[in-house]
């Protein structure tokens, strides 16, 4: 096994993070463009955009769990650390909002604004913590 | 636990940062370390060792251990 220093992984990351953040953005606003031109929607292409926009993000966090293998084992246990006060926040906010809608509380929520809730909680934990280096 | 680290640092004009790149983590990881708010593993712990040349006995000891054997 290739032994990375903290350095080394933390390149690695960017080098391959960044890049898909900048997939990301083109397809959603690509895709979200395209439909809007289109007079009718076709189901088929909705679901090819949606997969196109999603895979980026997937690829991220498979980056980042590499990144969690590469680092160093303080700035890993951080990074966990951040990754499940994030994982805490949000899994607890799908309950309460489950059991709000299933008590007819309130109405349909759409499901993606857990994952941004996910990620800001994950940086703010992270940056809360003190993790600038890490 | 206890190390040395900051003072055999210091003896050789080295920043956290300069440890850091020599062990290969992060400059926050030196920092943790130093001031006791993590403990490293214990290849971590020999890598240090290695570097300063001492053993790892020298530069860290457990306050609770010493403690408990007087």
């Amino acid at each position: 096994m290739t032994q990375h220093t903290f350095k080394s992984a933390r390149k690695r990351y960017q080098r391959v993070f960044w890049p898909l953040m900048g997939v990301y953005v083109v397809a959603v606003l690509g895709g979200s463009y395209y439909l809007s031109t289109l007079e009718v929607e076709p189901t088929w292409l909705k679901t090819v955009i949606a997969i196109a926009v999603t895979l980026p993000i997937v690829a991220a966090l498979f980056a980042m769990l590499r990144y969690f293998d590469e680092t160093d084992e303080y700035s890993r246990l951080f990074q966990l650390r951040s990754f499940a006060t994030g994982a805490v926040i949000t899994i607890s906010a799908i309950f309460a909002v489950g059991f709000l809608q299933i008590f007819e509380v309130i109405g349909s929520v759409d499901v993606f604004w857990f994952g941004p809730l996910f990620f800001v909680c994950y940086g703010l934990a992270h940056r809360l913590t003190g993790g600038r280096d890490c | 636990m206890e190390n040395s680290i900051r003072v055999l640092r210091a003896e050789r004009g080295w920043s956290q940062a300069t440890l850091a790149d020599h062990l290969g983590v992060s400059r926050q990881s030196v920092n943790a370390i130093e001031t006791g708010k993590y403990d490293p593993s214990l290849p971590l712990a020999f890598a240090i060792a290695r570097i300063f040349e001492k053993s790892i006995e020298d530069i860290f000891s457990d306050q609770t251990l010493t403690k408990a054997a007087e």
